[in-house]
């Protein structure tokens, strides 16, 4: 119940905040958002199914490309027909990618999913009649028409928004992905595997779905991105963008649902801080990657955590003799 | 049938240059269990770091010996301050670790060198040209291919003809059991990584005339032998031979046959292997 409420009043502040902060925040927030749900969906791969892959750029870049060139090359396609075939599209690539690369595991499976996201970037770079390879594809934001009203996209205020409302929604479902029959058996995989098994459940299915889902979802969180830039360039979906995942992933935590989302709001904004302060943040960002890695390998999320159960410890022996 | 000869050639070099990048790799990953993703990064920082020597001394075959053996160094560095430490917490963070110290030494070199691409000029006899079998080939290209062949050799001898060969093998087998023996593990496996990466300085060194040297060069030859290793199969230096010679000659004539879809014929290798032989070609099937 607890939670609930909790949940609720950190959903009104996320509403009531555009009408409190300036464009400038609002629109940080639309990114943090965005790469929120690019951070979760690549935790429900790491953090519950234990598949550490470097190779989750490819369905983020081939949403982004997909809506890009959707919106380009199909003149009167609405907003949401264009998410739907970025997300559709990467859907399709996560089961086609899934059925290869899941026959390996460990490191072969690491290894074979950074070779074919270079050879994703290769292709965006080589196909220039579609992607125009370095210069990149502008996007206009097409209008929403709700039939009463229709919703001018283009302004920070309505996207920031219809980016909650949608991205949002997706990232509650994952949540409740992770709380359905086959979201449990994600975990028990990771647990214990052999055990799984012997129950009668098929890994490689279960695998299989939870590669295409997460690939469904980083899809859509990179059909967002094209369309909060308007515009997609081969960063997209170079091997930076997937760099760019662990860290949000692992700055927030793998531990729990929550921290990616934790972890896209400080890595947006120390990018944000740190581009301001120096040319070099890619390499102070590699950095703080490489000291969690070292000295918290549970992320800030496990350290809030620690901190409050330190809270309570230091509050439970008195309100048991109070009780008593 | 002279082009094909000069591709053959051609391919013959890149196969070479791929084979002591990916020995290196796969020796690595044999022993350790650990799958370097800063290898090529190493191989990067030895083309840079020969351009720099190059220009202040002006001697190739210095550069050859100092950028390796500075490699040396910063592998053993690497493993016994950074790798060591994240060991106890399993295989991920091994995996995460190299692969935020591929970012990190990247962006430390764009910060040193530039993001130009810098030339690195051939002086001596390795500048000038043969008459071979009727055509005309650089002194170079034989250079680097027959550099490669030597390593290799003096590779498998140490491996199969000296006692720290066999104490590496059996490491490869069973290091726990080799440190039971008496044997220190823990030098042995920084003395390794360190020596993967010294093999890697070595090919960047030798890399750096025959390409380009700028930041990308290291991403481009890391996915090549990743596939050279997954075709070969991990661990496996027999494998690393055939497969960087087959995919070193597929790079050469795809780029003469189909040269849009030259990279697809390597990844259409590697599907057809990971299908048909999951391990790879001389991989152990139970890994």
């Amino acid at each position: 119940m607890n939670s609930v409420v909790g949940g609720g009043l950190f959903l009104l502040l996320l509403v009531l905040i555009p009408f409190a902060m300036g464009k400038f925040h609002v629109n940080l927030l639309t990114e943090v958002i965005i790469f929120a749900l690019y951070g979760v969906s690549y935790n429900l791969l790491l953090g519950y199914g234990n598949l550490l892959s470097f190779g989750h750029a490819m369905f983020f870049g081939f949403g982004a490309y997909t809506t890009a060139v959707a919106l380009n090359h199909i003149s009167g396609l609405g907003f949401f027909p264009a998410v739907f075939l970025g997300t559709a599209g990467a859907t399709l690539v996560g089961f086609l990618l899934g059925c290869l690369l899941l026959r390996q595991k460990g490191a072969s499976y690491a290894l074979l999913t950074l070779a074919f996201n270079a050879l994703f970037y290769a292709m965006a770079i080589k196909f220039t009649f579609i992607t125009r390879g370095d210069d990149g594809l502008g996007v206009t934001r097409p209008r929403i028409d709700l039939g009463l009203f229709t919703l001018n996209t283009s302004d920070v205020v309505v996207f920031y928004f219809v980016t909650l409302a949608v991205v949002g929604a997706a990232i509650l479902l994952s949540w409740f992905f992770t709380k359905t029959a086959m979201g449990r058996t994600v975990v028990l995989m990771r647990e214990n595997e052999d055990r799984m098994k012997f129950l009668g459940f098929s890994t490689r299915v279960t695998r299989l779905i939870l590669f295409t889902v997460t690939g469904g979802l980083a899809g859509l969180a990179g059909s967002f991105y094209a369309l909060f830039f308007s515009f997609v360039s081969v960063d997209a979906i170079s091997i930076a963008m997937t760099t760019t995942v662990l860290l949000i992933t692992f700055v927030g935590g793998s531990g729990s649902f929550t921290g990616p989302i934790l972890g896209a709001l400080v890595y947006i904004y120390l990018q944000n801080f740190l581009s301001d302060v120096t040319d070099r943040w890619q390499l102070f960002m590699g950095l703080i990657f490489i000291l969690m890695v070292l000295f918290v390998p549970g992320g800030l999320s496990k350290l809030v955590e620690d901190a409050l159960a330190r809270w309570r410890a230091l509050w439970e022996p008195k309100s048991n003799t109070a009780a008593r | 049938m002279k082009s094909t000869l000069i591709f053959f050639l051609h391919g013959l070099t890149y196969a070479g240059l791929l084979f002591l990048v990916s020995s290196g790799l796969t020796l690595v990953f044999g022993m350790m269990n650990v799958l370097n993703f800063a290898h090529a990064t190493f191989y990067m920082l030895g083309a840079y770091i020969s351009w720099t020597l190059l220009r202040t001394t002006n001697n190739f075959w210095l550069s050859l010996a100092v950028a390796p053996a500075f490699l040396f160094c910063i592998g053993a560095l690497v493993e016994r301050f950074l790798l060591r430490r994240v060991h106890v917490l399993g295989h991920v963070h091994e995996l995460l670790l190299t692969f935020g110290l591929a970012y990190v030494l990247s962006e430390l070199v764009k910060w040193i060198w530039g993001t130009h691409p810098l030339a690195v000029p051939i002086t001596g006899f390795l500048a000038q040209s043969v008459d071979l079998f009727g055509i005309t080939y650089p002194v170079y290209r034989l250079f680097v291919f027959s550099a490669a062949i030597l390593v290799g050799v003096l590779m498998a001898l140490v491996l199969y003809k000296t006692r720290v060969g066999i104490i590496i093998r059996g490491a490869v087998d069973d290091s726990d059991i080799v440190g039971a023996l008496g044997i220190n593990v823990p030098v042995l496996f920084m003395a390794i990584f360190g020596f993967g990466a010294a093999l890697s300085g070595f090919a960047g060194v030798i890399a750096g005339p025959l390409l380009t040297t700028f930041p990308g060069m290291g991403d481009a030859i890391l996915v090549d032998a990743f596939v050279v290793i997954v075709v070969g199969g991990l661990g496996s230096l027999g494998g690393a031979v055939i497969a960087s010679f087959i995919i070193g000659e597929l790079q050469s004539f795809g780029v003469l046959l189909i040269p849009k879809f030259s990279l697809a014929l390597i990844y259409l290798l590697m599907a057809v292997v990971l299908v048909a032989r999951p391990s790879g070609l001389f991989g152990r099937q139970s890994t």
